[in-house]
């Protein structure tokens, strides 16, 4: 299999990889959690189905709702789409359009994201989606400095602003891993993740628990395509951030190094195995803590924010 | 003379231990001896100091500025074990022997810490004596003495935990020179000084005179002190204010003595004028308006240590020795007036300004004797403290600070009107109708005071020419020779 | 492209930033008895950090150091700690700890992060270091002498003060580590006990507060004012 693939070819199957696998993802997490329940749990295809059921259905529009309601979810697709364009999903070497924009450009994205979504949410005037939304939009007034901070502590690692450059210096070596630095920022964006992807302890996944919703309620109100999309753009956005965390901090090998067919397809299946990896943690982090309370959110994202400032503390003199 | 010093060091510790175990009089009789005996000691080690150093067992050495200090620690100790005797009368056997074991082991501290001779022997010393003190504020078993005790020993410990930290970057500074095993010995720091490098030097400088300033109740980190001071045992709140304050801030002498070597005079002194001008300030203000008689003699202990850190600031050979006698001054007066205050507090039954009028008339020989030792606090002439105010305001205009020397001056005024606005009322203020009956509790209560004014005098009017010898080789150890 | 530390300079570092980690923990916690674990779980990572030092630069003493401070700091004050702390007889946590925050817990952590970030630049701008520890290493104890100071000062009961205190000389333990590893051993031994005296009398303080107030809160210590 030395067939090389021109670089575009290569770039379209990065976007199609993370657009027709991230139910797949959102899948194995169910499956996995529902195991450590000691359940059978739903198939791993399960999400497909259900965006397709959904897709199937009517879409309504709540009276007053602008045209924004409706493009929001489209808007975020896009966005979502857009992205892995940018990050090293499947090569460790950079694509023509990856240049577009560094990984501040990736994190404007996805905030461009959640913007329209919570904003479409606003519009409705459903109380629960309202709720939601601002929930989302306070938690975040923490959480996006979080995140970056974390690109500070890129940038001061690798001395440029790519994602690329930092995953060939965090593969350069294996001291490299292990810098307080590094294992900081690390883990106050793992914390994000698990704000941003609405998993414990931020969210229940499983359940509807109105008083305590916010990533859940910001879709109350579409229906039909547009919550297919919705839901679609939520599973993108978390493997999206799966991949960021594992390609390009903890575990950014398996990744292509030419353009040979045969080391892309390794690459793919690379990937999935790490985003499972990933989804198999935050399963068990599910099954193991309790959702917090809502007041108590803010301490955890100043714990994230505790984390990302540390890891740029200890780069600032030089020796984490 | 090591016999004397290792006496020193043994005398009060083992009576301290002793006096767990004893029935009360014997126990305030071995305070007495021990408070006594050691005095005699200092005395004794006093014109051999003014002379060469002492140095014993490489773990002590006493030199003129030490001996100063010890003889303030000394005769505080002998005046308020006797005075303790009269003051603990209607206390019962265990809250005396845990008074007096206390006591011993506080003055037994105080006078070990000015005999160490490396930097960790002095913080631990000084450790010890917050320790002790936490115990004896807390002795009293009433809620503003519980207050009092957590906020001290929180406060001081962290302040001393300062002090360590300062400890500690004295070490780095002395390790780059004299080599890895340097054991913070104080003497060698001092002769490399000019090798040391300065950024530690400067960092320890800074951070002894803000953690061992704790201790001594400089600002901003005085807040401690008028709580401490005022819910102590009265004997304690003598020996807190009179002994303890100085042995601290001889701590901060000496980290002085190692910056002034290695940085030359400027960086420490403007150091200490900030600090102590600070003081000062917030102790003459703070005095107006007082209601605890005990709480005001502390402010009056902030405006002290304030003036005694101005006066080193200012670097002349005269206004050293000034700081010098003032440590000794300051030890014999402001004991004289905690003693005295509490004389009128068990005569009148409460510490507030408000129910203590007509002294004169109910005590004869207390009340006067307190209007003399405010009056010796504000520097009345021909206190000692008159004098070693003087010296130091001397020593500020020959060095060129003129600014400072007139504010010193300044604040010094605002502070005599504000303790003795309090204080003469308490004297001569009209008895009210329930005043106690005329006569003094205890002669045991008296005799100390009058032994602390006769001090006081002496140092005012004629000094002896022993102790002014070694003052005189003290203010050449302090590199005052610019 | 910054370079990554060596073996020891990044152990050190790590243990470091551990440690104010730890401390920060100490913060958020609500029971005394959590905060009582981090300390141990802190002075353990201080005594690793002896070994660390002494292996790096061959110092025999340290060894010896690390296992004083451990049977102490590790071992006997938590212990004190704990028992003093189940001074009100059922058990548990005697009335007056859990609240006792005068900022939220976030707005205290936001507020110990500038702390911490004041003491990091100040001490790391000075640029001292040890033969055997990194500046970070020195930043870093920085930081936690005001993290510590925090502590003391957000938390309005007697026993989260005198956990602050324990955790300020974890902190100049850490600084003393990394520019004064020579320090002679009776020294530094003379230190530990000194911290065990000074816990010894925050406890029987605590104690007496606990008789007086039923409960540990220092809310109402205000009675000496002006």
């Amino acid at each position: 299999m030395s067939a090389a693939l021109p670089v575009q070819v290569i770039q379209v199957l990065q976007v199609l990889t993370i657009a027709v696998c991230a139910p797949w993802v959102t899948g194995v997490i169910a499956k996995v959690e529902a195991r450590l329940q000691g359940r059978r749990g739903p198939r791993i295809a399960q999400p497909y189905y259900d965006l397709a059921k959904a897709s199937r259905k009517e879409a309504l529009a709540p009276e007053g709702a602008s045209w924004f309601f409706l493009a929001a979810p489209v808007i975020a697709c896009a966005a979502y789409l857009t992205v892995p364009l940018l990050i090293p999903v499947l090569t460790s070497y950079g694509l023509p359009l990856g240049y577009m924009g560094d990984i501040l450009g990736g994190g404007f994205l996805l905030s461009l994201a959640s913007f329209a979504v919570a904003t479409a949410a606003l519009e409705t005037g459903s109380p629960y989606a309202q709720l939601g939304s601002s929930r989302a939009k306070t938690f975040s007034a923490i959480t996006e400095p979080v995140v970056l901070f974390v690109v500070f502590t890129v940038a001061l690692l690798t001395g440029t602003d790519l994602p690329y450059a930092l995953a060939a210096t965090v593969r350069s070596s294996a001291g490299q891993v292990v810098r307080p630095a590094h294992l900081l920022a690390s883990a106050a964006l793992f914390m994000v993740i698990l704000h941003e992807t609405g998993r414990i302890p931020v969210e229940t996944h499983a359940g509807t628990n109105e008083f305590g919703m916010i990533e859940e309620a910001r879709a109350f109100e579409h229906s039909g395509p547009y919550f297919a999309l919705l839901t679609w753009g939520s599973e993108l956005k978390q493997f999206i951030l799966y991949t960021i965390l594992a390609d390009v901090f903890l575990a950014p090998w398996g990744l292509a190094a030419s353009r040979q067919l045969g080391s892309v397809a390794l690459a793919i299946v690379a990937l999935l195995a790490k985003a499972a990896a990933v989804g198999c943690v935050v399963a068990v982090i599910d099954n193991s803590f309790a959702k917090l309370r809502l007041f108590k959110i803010t301490e955890f994202a100043a714990a994230a924010f505790l984390l990302a400032v540390l890891g740029v503390f200890t780069l600032y003199l030089g020796g984490g | 003379m090591s016999v004397i010093m290792a006496a020193i060091l043994a005398v009060p510790l083992a009576a301290g231990l002793t006096c767990l175990a004893v029935p009360r009089r014997a126990a305030a009789a071995v305070s007495v001896a021990a408070g006594l005996a050691c005095f005699a000691g200092v005395l004794a080690l006093i014109p051999v100091a003014a002379h060469r150093d002492l140095d014993y067992l490489s773990y002590l050495r006493i030199d003129a500025v030490s001996a100063v200090f010890m003889l303030a620690t000394g005769f505080l100790y002998a005046a308020v074990a006797v005075y303790s005797v009269g003051y603990l009368r209607h206390q019962d056997q265990a809250y005396a022997r845990r008074f007096y074991a206390g006591l011993n082991a506080f003055a037994w501290a105080m006078l070990a810490a000015p005999m160490m001779s490396s930097l960790a022997l002095l913080w631990i010393a000084v450790e010890v004596t917050t320790v002790v003190s936490a115990l004896l504020v807390a002795i009293e078993d009433t809620d503003g003495a519980a207050e009092a005790a957590w906020k001290y020993v929180l406060i001081a410990s962290a302040g001393l935990g300062l002090g360590l930290l300062a400890t500690v970057f004295a070490y780095f500074a002395g390790s780059q020179v004299l080599g890895e095993h340097y054991n913070l010995a104080i003497g060698p720091l001092i002769a490399a000084g000019t090798r040391l490098p300065a950024t530690p030097v400067r960092l320890a400088f800074l951070l002894a005179v803000v953690g061992y300033g704790t201790k001594v109740g400089l600002f901003p980190v005085y807040t401690w002190l008028p709580d401490a001071h005022s819910e102590a045992p009265t004997p304690v709140s003598a020996l807190l204010s009179g002994s303890l304050l100085a042995v601290s801030f001889y701590a901060i002498l000496r980290f002085y003595q190692v910056a002034v070597a290695a940085l030359g005079p400027g960086f420490p002194r403007d150091a200490l004028l900030a600090f102590g001008t600070a003081s000062l300030l917030l102790a003459a203000l703070y005095l107006f308006g007082q209601r605890d008689i005990k709480r005001l003699l502390a402010y009056s202990s902030v405006e002290h240590m304030g003036i005694l850190a101005i006066g080193v600031s200012f670097g002349a050979p005269v206004a050293l020795a000034g700081v010098l006698l003032h440590v000794l001054a300051h030890a014999a007066a402001k004991g004289n007036a905690f003693m005295g205050a509490g004389v009128f507090t068990v005569k009148y039954r409460t510490k507030q300004l408000a129910g203590l009028r007509g002294g004169l008339g109910v005590l004869p020989w207390s009340g006067p004797l307190f209007g003399l030792a405010v009056f010796a606090l504000s520097a009345l002439p021909p206190s000692g403290i008159f004098r070693s105010e003087f010296q130091i305001v001397a020593g500020g205009l020959g060095s060129g600070s003129y600014a400072a020397a007139a504010v010193l001056v300044l604040l010094v005024t605002v502070a005599f009107l504000g303790l003795t606005a309090s204080a003469t009322g308490v004297l001569l203020g009209p008895a009210s109708g329930r005043a106690p009956a005329r006569g003094e509790p205890s002669a045991w209560m008296v005799v100390p005071v009058l032994a602390g004014a006769a001090a006081l005098f002496l140092l005012g009017l004629h000094p002896p020419g022993e102790l002014t010898g070694l003052i005189a080789r003290g203010v050449a150890q302090l590199g005052g020779a610019s | 492209m910054t370079n990554a530390p060596g073996v020891y300079q990044g152990a050190a570092n790590a243990i470091a930033a551990v440690m104010l980690l730890l401390e920060f923990g100490m913060l958020r916690q609500a029971l005394a008895r959590d905060q009582v674990r981090l300390y141990a779980a802190q002075s353990a990572l201080i005594s690793v950090l002896a070994v660390v030092i002494a292996a790096d630069r061959g110092l025999p003493d340290l060894y010896v150091l690390a296992a004083t401070s451990a049977a102490l700091k590790v071992l006997a004050v938590p212990l004190l700690l704990r028992r003093l702390l189940r001074a009100g007889g059922a058990g548990d946590e005697p009335a007056g700890v859990a609240g006792s925050y005068t900022l939220s817990v976030a707005s205290a952590v936001l507020a110990a992060i500038g702390l911490a970030a004041f003491g990091f630049f100040a001490f790391g701008s000075l640029h001292l270091h040890g033969p055997a520890a990194p500046p970070l290493a020195l930043a870093i104890a920085g930081a936690m002498v005001f993290v510590a100071f925090g502590l003391m000062i957000v938390r309005r009961d007697v026993a989260s003060q005198a956990i602050g205190f324990c955790t300020l000389e974890n902190a100049i333990s850490l600084a003393a580590l990394v520019v004064a590893a020579g320090l002679p051993l009776i020294l530094e031994t003379a230190f530990l006990f000194d911290l065990l005296v000074a816990v010894v009398v925050f406890g029987m303080l605590i104690r007496a507060h606990h008789a007086r107030t039923e409960s540990l809160s220092t809310a109402d210590l205000t009675r000496l004012r002006g």
